[in-house]
């Protein structure tokens, strides 16, 4: 594969699987109806989509010096990053570097002041960022509703006990790695106080690390702000070429005209191409270099990912093109992620 | 390796439920509004069909489980994993929840990460061994309470679309839902598949017991069950309706109402002529495989047998009432 991200090369594939038409699917029948096939289009993919940074309005205002020390910082992580991600064969593996924006929480500067600079910094850094996304594009990418998209695909994790009803403890807007505390209720006359009883991590070993994550809040207006690891798993999902929308491919990279980037942020597409020669944006495996104070958000994305129904589609064609390239990838979505953390800002 | 569908050993046994009813409408749904109805999520397609009838399918949804399996000889095997439910409409008209999911021999000793059971949409793993037999016994028999219950998965879809606003909640005739139980173990190697037994029991309950080669993926085999409560809930209905009908020269005292001087059962048989009577299309959603399992069921009893001979009986009461009156009753009272 070339390092074009061309998604007419990868073509769509028509599912066969859970068509609706009575003769099986691939009996090679005669009769079709396209609205009675699922279909996934197929994406081109990297062994290894590698994040350079997440850059906040805080990093920002911290002046170019930061953006410096950051990239300095994590070239010597990016390259072991690069070196562990080896393919059978002795082939070079194909990696693509990518770098967001938060342009949800905070709007600052403009793409046509901090799109250069980025890539000027990292370029003194000896590092190349191929792919620059919007954190925006996460929640919402052109008209495609990501984020809640993704949300209406949450599958909690059953406690034991679970038999088929609706898991009884469900808190909207919240997901957690077990079950929860009893809600503490004041004590009425002739009832007894009932005593604190600990929440449990489904997946613990002997003792919980429970988490709860709060996924969004609704203003009063009823505007839906969805949380930073919320978004973060959606940009993990992306990377992982596991997004679509009715079976198309999702957070597509466009490449703008070089020095030619608006003054906007809305004017940007989701996901920018800066290295024409890169190789596929998503990719089997991903690798993310964040400062430690990203740990709490990470751990997070992970709780969120470990209880997602991904496109089945997407993570078929996933396993089958890995497989006949012989690429190792884990079967759990959320084993596919992988971070180094390094002591910093 | 990742292989979401194939990882898990061989199914040694499927599993399901469906239910059937009469969409709680006056008219029956076209199919833009059938779409927009079984859209259970926001990224993914329904699918239509308009050959040779029109048919919606919403997407796949799953509900983990973590439970004992209903079994027949008292063994309690803890399961986790994942039930598969979807929902279909047939003519915008007959509304089905299924849900399923499908079983390895053999699981793991301990419960692995959630994400392990997500990538395999539909299996429920065993810890340890377990007997498929006796599981599929306890399935069709329904377990003891807080045993794995695909009912409940079906029934809580159900609920779920019922609450849709599309929905008028007045359906143009009485009909009650049914429930078809289904359990589909390994046909013998080389063996094409073959069905075991149907059994009418409890006034809304069907159960379905199958032999199927293990290389049938079990969405196939809800589709084939799901096809079967189809017309066997058309057949329930047709059968209730000409139940309650009076025949023969109307009483002077059962007149109707006035100002309509239709027969009262002209009116009774009229919904089913508008609302089931072309909705009988046997194996139009089963795939080719396992198509030939209805011949089965069409040798004995006969279920199209059986619906000629309804359709014909409502086509011969509304002819007769087609003819006036006053020749009826001289030419058929002696």
């Amino acid at each position: 594969m070339t390092g074009a991200e061309s998604v007419t090369g990868a073509g769509a594939e028509p599912g066969t699987a859970g068509a609706l038409s009575g003769s099986g699917a691939g009996s090679g029948a005669v009769f079709r109806e396209t609205t009675a096939d699922p279909r996934t289009q197929a994406v081109p993919l990297s062994h290894l989509s590698l994040e350079l940074g997440h850059l906040y309005m805080e990093d920002f205002e911290a002046g170019p010096q930061r953006l410096r020390e950051h990239f300095a910082r994590v070239r010597p992580w990016a390259d072991a990053a690069r070196a562990a991600a080896t393919v059978p064969g002795g082939r070079r593996p194909r990696v693509s570097t990518c770098f967001l924006i938060d342009d949800y929480f905070a709007r600052f500067s403009s793409p046509a002041e901090l799109v250069p600079l980025i890539v000027e910094e990292a370029g003194r850094a000896g590092l190349t960022v191929d792919y620059l996304a919007r954190e925006s594009g996460c929640a919402v990418t052109g008209k495609v509703p990501v984020a809640e998209a993704v949300a209406g695909r949450i599958v909690e994790s059953p406690p034991p006990g679970s038999y088929g009803l609706r898991p009884p403890a469900r808190q909207t807007g919240w997901l957690a790695n077990g079950e929860r505390s009893p809600v503490a209720r004041a004590p009425q006359a002739m009832k007894r106080a009932v005593p604190w009883e600990p929440p449990k991590e489904t997946a613990a070993r002997r003792h919980s690390v429970f988490l709860d994550v709060e996924l969004w809040s609704d203003d009063a207006d009823g505007h839906r702000l969805w949380s930073c690891p919320f978004l973060a798993a959606v940009w993990q999902l992306a990377r992982l070429g596991l997004l679509r929308n009715e079976g198309e491919a999702v957070f597509v990279a466009e490449q703008p005209d070089p020095g030619a980037f608006p003054e906007d942020w809305d004017e940007l597409p989701s996901l920018v191409r800066l290295n024409p020669r890169a190789d596929p944006f998503a990719a089997y495996r991903t690798a993310s270099v964040l400062p430690s104070r990203f740990l709490p958000v990470e751990h997070a994305v992970r709780v969120v990912l470990d209880q997602l129904d991904v496109d089945h589609g997407a993570l078929r064609q996933v396993a089958e093109r890995s497989a006949r390239e012989h690429a190792a990838v884990p079967d759990s979505v959320a084993d596919r992620v992988s971070y180094v953390f390094y002591a910093g800002p | 390796m990742a292989r979401p569908e194939a990882s898990a050993p061989d199914a040694v046994l499927a599993c399901g439920e469906v239910r059937t009813r009469l969409l709680p409408t006056r008219q029956a749904l076209d199919i833009r509004s059938a779409a927009q109805f079984l859209a259970l999520r926001a990224d993914e397609r329904v699918l239509l069909s308009e050959r040779p009838a029109l048919y919606a399918r919403s997407p796949e949804t799953l509900t983990g489980v973590d439970c004992p399996l209903p079994s027949a000889n008292g063994s309690r095997v803890r399961a986790v994993g994942t039930v598969a439910a979807r929902a279909a409409l047939t003519e915008g008209r007959v509304l089905q929840t299924s849900a399923y999911f499908r079983l390895p021999s053999t699981g793991p000793d301990q419960r692995r990460p959630w994400g392990h059971y997500l990538v395999r949409p539909g299996v429920v793993e065993p810890f340890g061994k377990l007997l498929p037999e006796a599981i599929a016994e306890g399935v069709l028999g329904g377990g003891r309470p807080g045993d794995l219950d695909v009912g409940l998965i079906a029934d809580g879809l159900l609920t779920r679309l019922l609450r849709h606003p599309l929905l008028d909640q007045r359906p143009p005739l009485r009909s009650r839902p049914t429930r078809l139980r289904w359990a589909a173990l390994p046909a013998a190697p080389g063996a094409g598949p073959s069905l075991e037994r149907f059994t009418l029991a409890e006034d809304d309950l069907r159960t379905v017991r199958l032999r199927v080669p293990p290389a049938i993926p079990p969405d196939r085999i809800a589709g084939l069950c799901d096809d079967l409560a189809l017309h066997d809930w058309l057949l329930t209905t047709v059968v209730h309706l000409l139940d309650g009908v009076r025949f023969g020269a109307p009483e002077p005292s059962a007149r109707p109402r006035p100002g309509d001087d239709r027969p009262a059962a002209v009116l009774a048989l009229r919904p089913a002529v508008d609302h089931l009577l072309h909705l009988w299309m046997p194996r139009a959603r089963v795939a080719s495989e396992l198509a030939p399992l209805w011949d089965t069921l069409e040798r004995q009893p006969g279920f199209t047998r059986q619906w000629q001979a309804l359709v014909q009986r409502i086509r011969d009461q509304l002819t007769l009432h087609a003819i006036p009156a006053l020749y009826r009753e001289a030419e058929l009272t002696p």
